[in-house]
Parts: structure tokens; C-alpha cells; sequence
């Protein structure tokens, strides 16, 4: 690309300015994408990360899986459908639990100990089905101050729990998630009992999880997506980031489209004299996107090392999450966008008649 | 003699508004091997459409024309942009050099277009700038050049692919006497050089006397004296 890599060299201020900016709107792009993603895991990363495939529901509940019940038969039935171990009844009440005066919000998850749900730990052990008042909660609460052992009171039913371990990526709500077995749960009072449940857990394909919902006239399936947007708040949050990610790709397409169009529209003259003297259509569009190839890819670069090197400044408390494969679908998408933007300039190239170069005096 | 370029009853007409002007009119003109012709006359009178015409730039509206004995009226875009590329040399008004190449690159330029090998490039455009005077200028940008010396750069670049005419538009434009008789002087004494042919359209009295022929364009046609 003989003209593309000497233009860059010698109009070195234009062509990083052009850079600086999308430097800039990448940047953007990608702390805003990190952000959704970390809000959406501080959310409700107690099912996202779960293995959960489909969660069986009320009908009643409009899909959310905190306004869901179902009776403990259900979960009976179900084993003529799918295997004992792939699916797990669970139930959630969010709380606030108390610890020195300080005063936590956290959401309780009753499961059975042995189920798939069972949390990852990171410390300590996991609680036993049949003794009660024992629970794992989320490594989060450890901010609080609290340690293995320490003991926590619930609010509303003045019962005490003895933290036996503590897990990891569990939580709900942007609060951390107290695991429990249906023991501790039953013991509660109303509205908890060991009788009804907020939802049952299943791993299973879709076919499974649609003759389910065809032979329970109270019951839905509903996939781990949906049912995450079910989560209070989840969907509103998500919707307003993703807005704001399309608006940067849409921001970025435009600023580069233009930058480009200028700079094509001021070397009219020039790109005259080229296609006079031989060159092609081809040979100057390819040359074009080359530089916005060129550019792109060195901009994104330096904004995935800014993006990466600031997210090891930012403080535990600001949820932010951005794997390298989300950073690299980011990254080729606005590569995209940038070469979408540069497709006015083409136009305009390919529309420059070689006559221009006769008669005129540059 | 071989016929360099052979324009045949070339007319062109463009159409404005609703009513049609006649820029060229029948005109033929014969350029042989070894010859510099010269074209004169007001603006207006339709150099520039005759120069985009021989220069494959523009098609004509009637007539034919050859260059080295090849019939182009017939080919189609892409062919032409070859052909201009490989047999017509093009020197512009005020010289029209890529800002942003040095000198020996906007001759290297002209092969890499021709898909030519580069390292035989640089050592055909070395000796192409020494003999122009130009080999202390060889890495500057044109922006550093004086304007006889851009017009030096442009011939050098015309004759970068060995073109079987050279076409100039005006090259003395923006050049003083001095300057641009050199530069006309150089023109020639390539043409008669390389045994290649030469046309150069001129407001330019004072360099008149270097050319082989001065044609003069009226109502279309060129004649060989003025009446």
C-alpha cells in the first residue's frame, strides 16, 4: 500500500488526530460495554453463571422468579420428565440481616445442599442438609467486616445463622446471596415453608422444557435469559447501557464517515491527477481503506490497554467485567464500523473523473 | 515517418441547456517519432477538451484516434486507464505532484501502478532525476521545491514508464521566462532524446521557437499558421 503508509507519514498530525478520537469513542465503548457486563453480573450472577438451562415457574408470576410459587408437588411430577439430579427446587426472599448493628441487604437462596445449585466455594465448607441454621454467603459481605464464623441475624424472624463458608459470583439483586438448606428456610415462619418454592431449577433442552409447560396448565419454562430479566432492575439497567454502547457505535460511525468524507473532498484534485496518470478506482479505494484499517486497528489497540489498564485502578466496588473475547467482538465490530463510515469517501473516489486534472490549476 | 499520435476528424460536441456547442470540429492532427508540437490559442477554444481527448481522458463524439498505430476508439474505460498509464506521459499545469510522495517517490509511483518491480524503479527514476538536474532533491517533498523544479519532477514522472507521447498542459503556467524556457528546453531535447513524440498546449509565446511545429486552434480546428 504504497500511497496509504507515506500519506500517514506525512500528514502525521491529521491522521493522529483522527486517531486520538477514536481512541477516545473505543475507549468509551468498551468501559461502558465492562460496565453493563459487571452491573449485569453484580446483578445476577447467582443465576448467570449458574448452570441452570431453563426455570420452571407460575404462570402468574409474569416470569419473574421472585413473584413465582409453586407447591412441592410439582417438583414430584416433574421427575417423571427429567432426571432427579437435573433439576433443583429454589426458593428467594430478599432480606436484610444484622451483624453489630450493621445492618446488611442481602437475598436468601434456599436450596437443597446436594443440588446443582450448590454455590462454589472459596472458604470454608458447605452446609449439611439436616442441621440447620448454618448458611454460605456470597465473598461480597466480607466487605462488611465479616469473617468464617461470625454470626448473622435475620431481621424479620429474629433467627440467627452461623456463616460456615463463604462462595464466589453469588448474587442477586446487587446483593449477596445467603444459601441455606430448606431446614433453616422452614424455620422462619411465614411466608417461608418447605411446602412451596419460588422456582425449580432444570437442566434440560428445550424440548423437555416445552412438554413440561404443556402438561402443567400453572406452570411456565422459562430460559435462564428470560428469567434474568426478570430480576428487579436487571432489564432497565441493561437497556440503558446498551443504549448507550449503540449510541457510541453510531457516534463512531458517523465522526469517522465525516472525518473521512473531508479529507477525500479536499484531495479531489489529487486523487484527478492519480486516476490521469493510471491509477484505478481500485487501486485509490483500496489505498483508503487501508489507512482506515491501519488506523482502526492501532486505535483499538491502545484503547483495549487503556481500558484494561484502568480497570485494575478501579475499586472492588464498582462492578467491572470485560473478558478478552467481549473486548475482541467490541474491537472487530467498530473495525466494522470505521470501514462502513469510509464508504462515502469511495463513493466520492470512485465518482473523481481523471478530466478533473486537465485545465486547472491546483 | 511513424505516426506517435494520429487524431482522425476528431469532433466532440457538448450539449448545454437545449442547444449544442461544437468544441472540436473535424480536427486531425498527425504528431510523428522525434517531433514537439506545440497548440496555441485563446481560452476557450477547446485545448483543454483536445488535450483530455488525446490523452484518452475523454472520448470524442466523432473520429478516431491512434496512438503508435493502435485504434482506441473502442476500448473500453479500464483499457484506457492502462493505456494512459503505459503510453501517454501527462505533465499538468502547475505540476500537480502528490503533496505527499518525495520526489523519487512519485516516480516510483508511476511503476508501482504499472505493477512494476520497485528496486528496478528506484534505479530508472535515480537516472531519470540526474539527468533533469534534480538527483540533490531526490528525498524532498514537493512542498520544498521551487516551481521550475516541481515541473522538472512532473516531465520526470511523464517519461517514468517510457510513453510513446507526452501530453503537457501549460507546463510554463506558473514559471518565469527564465524557467520556463528550461523546462520547455527539457521537453524537447527528451522527445528528440528518446525518439517519443510531444504535444504541449501553450499560452506561451516565448518558448514558441523550441517547438518543431506551433499549431493554432480556431473554431475547432488547427491550423498551421495564423491567419
Amino acid at each position: 500500500m504504497f500511497l496509504a503508509l507515506r500519506e500517514l507519514r506525512h500528514a502525521k498530525l491529521r491522521y493522529a488526530l483522527i486517531s486520538l478520537i477514536m481512541i477516545l469513542i473505543a475507549w468509551l465503548v468498551l468501559f461502558v460495554t465492562g460496565l453493563a457486563n459487571g452491573l449485569s453480573s453484580d446483578n445476577a450472577a447467582s443465576i448467570q453463571y449458574s448452570s441452570v438451562d431453563y426455570l420452571l415457574l407460575s404462570k402468574d408470576g409474569d416470569q419473574k422468579i421472585t413473584r413465582s410459587s409453586l407447591s412441592g408437588q410439582s417438583l414430584n411430577d416433574i421427575g417423571k420428565f427429567v432426571q432427579k439430579d437435573d433439576a433443583a427446587p429454589v426458593s428467594i426472599q430478599m432480606s436484610t440481616v444484622e451483624n453489630e448493628n450493621k445492618k446488611i441487604d442481602v437475598a436468601f437462596f434456599a436450596i437443597d445442599a446436594t443440588s446443582f445449585l450448590k454455590p462454589q466455594l472459596v472458604e470454608g465448607k458447605m452446609f449439611s442438609n439436616d442441621r440447620s441454621n448454618e448458611v454460605v454467603v456470597d465473598r461480597s459481605i466480607k466487605e462488611e467486616g465479616l469473617l468464617l464464623g461470625d454470626k448473622i441475624k435475620d431481621e424479620l424472624s429474629g433467627k440467627t445463622f452461623t456463616i460456615v463458608g463463604f462462595s464466589k459470583n453469588q448474587t442477586f439483586s446487587h446483593s449477596p446471596v445467603v444459601h441455606m438448606n430448606v431446614k433453616t428456610w422452614s424455620h422462619l415462619g411465614r411466608p417461608y415453608s418447605k411446602e412451596t418454592m419460588n422456582a425449580i431449577a432444570l437442566k434440560t433442552d428445550k424440548d423437555t422444557a416445552d412438554k413440561i409447560e404443556r402438561s402443567y396448565s400453572e406452570i411456565e419454562a422459562v430460559e435462564k435469559k428470560q428469567a434474568l430479566k426478570g430480576i428487579p432492575g436487571y432489564q432497565e439497567e441493561q437497556g440503558s447501557l446498551l443504549m448507550m454502547i449503540i449510541f457510541l457505535f453510531i457516534i463512531a460511525a458517523f465522526v469517522l464517515a465525516v472525518f473521512f468524507y473531508v479529507i477525500t473532498i479536499q484531495k479531489m484534485n489529487q486523487f484527478g491527477v492519480l486516476k490521469a496518470i493510471g491509477a484505478k478506482t481500485g487501486y485509490l479505494a483500496k489505498n483508503i481503506l487501508y489507512q482506515v484499517f491501519l488506523l482502526s486497528s492501532v486505535s483499538l489497540l491502545i484503547s483495549n490497554g487503556l481500558t484494561y489498564g484502568v480497570s485494575f485502578m478501579l475499586p472492588a466496588s464498582l462492578p467491572f467485567v470485560l473478558s478478552p473475547l467481549l473486548a475482541l467482538g467490541c474491537s472487530l465490530l467498530f473495525l466494522g464500523v470505521a470501514l462502513l463510515g469510509s464508504v462515502l469517501s469511495l463513493y466520492q473516489v470512485a465518482k473523481i473523473d481523471a478530466i478533473e486534472a486537465i485545465g486547472r490549476a491546483a | 515517418m511513424k505516426a506517435k499520435l494520429y487524431l482522425e476528424k476528431i469532433s466532440k460536441v457538448f450539449t448545454d441547456g437545449d442547444h449544442e456547442v461544437t468544441v472540436l470540429d473535424e480536427l486531425s492532427l498527425k504528431v510523428n517519432e522525434g517531433e514537439f508540437v506545440a497548440v496555441v490559442g485563446p481560452s476557450g477554444s477547446g485545448k483543454s477538451t483536445f488535450l483530455s481527448i488525446s490523452g484518452a481522458l475523454l472520448s470524442p463524439s466523432k473520429g478516431r484516434m491512434f496512438i503508435n498505430g493502435k485504434d482506441l476508439s473502442k476500448e473500453s474505460d479500464d483499457k484506457l486507464n492502462e493505456i494512459r498509464l503505459k503510453n501517454i506521459g501527462f505533465v499538468f499545469q502547475s505540476s500537480n505532484l502528490i503533496p505527499y510522495l518525495t520526489v523519487l517517490d512519485q516516480l516510483i509511483l508511476i511503476s508501482v501502478l504499472a505493477g512494476k518491480d520497485k528496486q528496478e524503479a528506484e534505479v530508472k527514476a535515480n537516472k531519470l532525476l540526474d539527468r533533469l538536474g534534480l538527483s540533490h532533491r531526490v528525498h524532498h517533498y514537493p512542498e520544498t521545491l521551487s516551481g521550475g523544479e516541481r515541473q522538472r519532477v512532473a516531465i520526470a514522472r511523464a517519461w517514468m514508464n517510457d510513453p510513446e507521447i507526452l501530453l503537457a498542459d501549460e507546463p510554463t503556467a506558473s514559471l518565469d521566462a527564465e524557467r520556463g524556457r528550461e523546462v520547455v528546453q527539457m521537453l524537447s531535447d527528451e522527445v528528440k532524446l528518446r525518439g517519443k513524440a510531444a504535444v504541449m498546449v501553450t499560452h506561451d509565446q516565448r518558448v514558441l521557437d523550441l517547438c518543431d511545429r506551433v499549431l493554432y486552434m480556431e473554431d475547432g480546428k488547427l491550423v498551421e499558421n495564423k491567419r
